[in-house]
């Protein structure tokens, strides 16, 4: 069975075809009852259902209701008059996720990434360090005034805009060729299942 | 109530997350742990939601009999044929619901992931047309790093690896600072319009 | 605000207080065996980062003021989000869909609420010209935030009666699955126009190439970078890290997001010259300010 929706999947290559569109319906009816099962278990159970009702000598945690009860407004929508109680569960889900997430971007992305950019121009003794920082630095200048939006780019601002675009550019290109090896591991791993596990042409 | 109270909401959980943040105390953790299980039972109860879209969307096709009609048939029954089996019969190992996982699940996801060779080799194809400065440095830095990953790199030039190490480390890293700091400004911005309820596109107004 | 809302921020906020009052109080009451208990309330190793966070804020929410108050804010052109317009109208002229797909993260990353604020904004455009706005889901969650994007969209534009639920489409939680189905939106439905914004992962290779074999005008954004190099490779026009952000300010043209953007540059402005001066305080052997960046 995984060797004939392997070659439904890759018959995708070819052109959009009866087989693929079979294999695509099979995949995305068997994987949306895969991840509601796994969800409601690993998910709902571990976290309203065990804590209300946990194991003996566990104490009851009548707070996790609060989520029940959310998560019952989430399927208020369903009643249209009532409908717009769903916004409460939203609205609860989309704040606390723009406070958790600017606080992950300002340390992970922000400052840890100023303060590494913070390097001394000049290494003594270490003229491949000397060079490495000051392009490094230079780079990460530049690529932050392309950034900037309230003014044109022209003259020499421009240029200096245009020099951080380039270093973007050598950031695609590194991140491409390096990922590129590893893509290729990942097919070599399905021909050996089709070949080797599957029709045992490869020992 | 339908406009102000997610609002103050929104607001309310935002400013909760940053606290939690500066907030060491052990009681404030605990629960910043609690509301966070919160947030874990709503985004579940939603399945329920995708679950009926799923059957709302499908449910017109098969019944207008339209184009495919009967793939749509076939999706609708292999959920619930998983929904069934997962959780009348549980999803540990050995049940009915791991088994059809190893046996169909587990090879298309891992052959959707290997179509990715395909797919990048056509993208190398189309990066290699060069046709600005800025095509070609991009096309430039993907042969040097793809060459110095391989061991012919180091039959052509015995310092070819070191020099990718360098590409990656140096002016690799530069470009991606300028991205990332760029990134934390925009998100920082966003998450800040949103707690203070300049931005609530999202949430419907009527 | 008038008396009733007061009452509400009130009410509101005492049931929040409350409730974490409640829990803390049972929290000091018992605490858990073995751990320590940390009775502070302000994490002084953090400091660093609150004065940070302050500064960024007061930057955004200053400029925000001061376009509220009517001052006129310059923004150059970013050439990804005029083609988003431009990738509307082409679907227009050609009478096809414009596929929209939101990234295939949860309402838990703020990427995707930036697409989905990005959203409403394509609706308003789309719901202009009649044409179907096709959004393909992978996170249960996400449907309804779309839903409601969208339908505001299509009611600011003016077009309520325009807006069909059935193409806010959920498709499958497992990653492949979702691309599976979009390849295969792509290909039968053959929008003239994808929009790829959001947070992207490997799928995001699959999707702009096959996009790009239907030959439709491809946009996309994300600020995952080791999937942006896909993108501009195989899109029409990438919108990198920040300019995704910047999209609803830019698009929306209300002057106090666009104030929003114009405070978070004073804080890049803010940032090159923390760059500025600490390199050379570091070059003549200066550590200090250096430290000031540490994150605990």
């Amino acid at each position: 069975m995984g060797a004939f929706l392997t070659l439904g999947i890759i018959s995708f290559l070819y052109k959009d075809n009866p087989w693929y569109k079979f294999c695509e319906a099979l995949f995305v009816g068997i994987s949306a009852g895969y991840w509601f099962c796994t969800v409601f278990w690993s998910q709902f159970v571990a976290k309203l259902w065990d804590n209300i009702y946990p194991t003996a000598g566990q104490p009851r945690q009548y707070v996790y209701l609060v989520g029940g009860i959310l998560g019952l407004m989430m399927l208020l929508r369903l009643v249209p008059k009532i409908g717009w109680f769903s916004r409460w569960p939203l609205a609860f889900v989309v704040g606390g996720t723009a406070g958790a997430y600017l606080i992950g971007y300002a340390l992970s992305n922000g400052m840890k990434q100023v303060k590494s950019t913070i390097l001394p121009l000049w290494v003594s003794g270490n003229l491949n360090a000397t060079v490495g920082n000051i392009i490094l630095v230079v780079g990460t200048f530049c690529g932050l005034i392309y950034f900037f939006f309230s003014k044109e780019q022209k003259g020499t601002y421009g240029k200096v805009a245009k020099l951080g675009i380039f270093f973007l550019m050598i950031t695609f290109g590194a991140s491409f060729g390096y990922t590129v090896m590893a893509r290729m591991s990942l097919l070599i791993g399905r021909m050996d299942f089709l070949f080797g596990t599957w029709l045992g042409l490869i020992k | 109530m339908r406009k102000e109270v997610p609002l103050i909401i929104t607001f309310l959980a935002g400013a909760f997350f940053i606290a939690d943040y500066f907030i060491p105390h052990t009681g404030f953790s605990d629960l910043a742990a609690k509301i966070n299980g919160w947030a874990i039972i709503v985004l579940a109860a939603s399945y329920i939601l995708g679950v009926l879209n799923i059957l709302r969307i499908n449910y017109g096709r098969v019944a207008k009999r339209e184009k495919d009609w009967i793939l749509k048939l076939i999706l609708v029954l292999c959920m619930f044929f998983m929904l069934g089996a997962g959780i009348f019969g549980g999803i540990t190992e050995g049940t009915l619901f791991d088994w059809f996982f190893v046996n169909t699940f587990t090879p298309m996801q891992a052959t959707m992931f290997a179509l990715l060779a395909f797919y990048i080799a056509s993208a190398a194809f189309r990066a290699f047309r060069v046709r600005t400065v800025q095509a070609a440095l991009l096309a430039i830095t993907a042969v040097l790093v793809m060459i110095g990953r391989v061991p012919i790199g180091e039959t052509i030039w015995k310092s070819f690896p070191d020099f990718t190490e360098w590409i990656m480390n140096v002016p690799q890293l530069a470009g991606k600072r300028a991205i990332l700091i760029g990134a934390a400004l925009g998100a920082i911005a966003t998450g800040l319009k949103v707690i203070t309820g300049l931005e609530r596109t999202y949430m419907g107004q009527d | 605000m008038n008396n009733r809302k007061i009452s509400l921020v009130i009410l509101i906020s005492a049931i929040w207080l409350t409730l974490c009052s409640q829990i803390l109080l049972a929290q000091e009451a018992a605490p858990p065996t073995g751990t320590k208990f940390d009775y502070h309330w302000f994490d002084t190793n953090r400091l660093n980062v609150f004065i940070t966070l302050a500064i960024v804020f007061s930057a955004i929410l200053w400029f925000i003021a001061r376009a509220k108050k009517g001052k006129s804010l310059f923004i150059r052109r970013i050439a990804g989000l005029d083609a988003i317009e431009e990738a509307v109208g082409r679907a227009t002229e050609m009478g096809k869909s414009v596929l929209y797909i939101p990234g295939i993260h949860d309402m838990n990353d703020i990427q995707t609420v930036a697409s989905m604020i990005i959203l409403g904004n394509v609706a308003k455009t789309i719901a202009r010209y009649d044409i179907p706005l096709i959004v393909p889901i992978r996170q249960p969650f996400v449907v309804p935030v779309a839903e409601e994007a969208v339908r505001q969209g299509y009611l600011s534009a003016g077009r309520p009666d325009a807006f069909m639920k059935d193409n806010i489409r959920f498709i499958s939680d497992e990653q492949f699955a979702y691309a599976a189905a979009v390849n295969g939106i792509m290909l039968r439905e053959r929008p003239a126009a994808n929009l790829l914004l959001g947070s992207f992962y490997a799928e995001s290779l699959l999707l702009a190439e096959t996009g790009a074999s239907t030959g439709a005008i491809q946009v996309a954004g994300t600020a995952n970078i080791h999937q942006l190099p896909f993108f501009v490779v195989a899109c029409d026009y990438t919108l990198i890290g920040e300019e995704l952000f910047a999209a609803s300010a830019y698009l929306s043209r209300e002057p106090k997001l666009l104030g929003s953007l114009k405070g978070s540059d004073l804080a890049k402005a803010l940032i090159v010259l923390a760059i500025i001066i600490g390199t050379i305080l570091e070059t003549i052997g200066v550590k200090w300010f250096t430290k000031l960046f540490v994150v605990q």
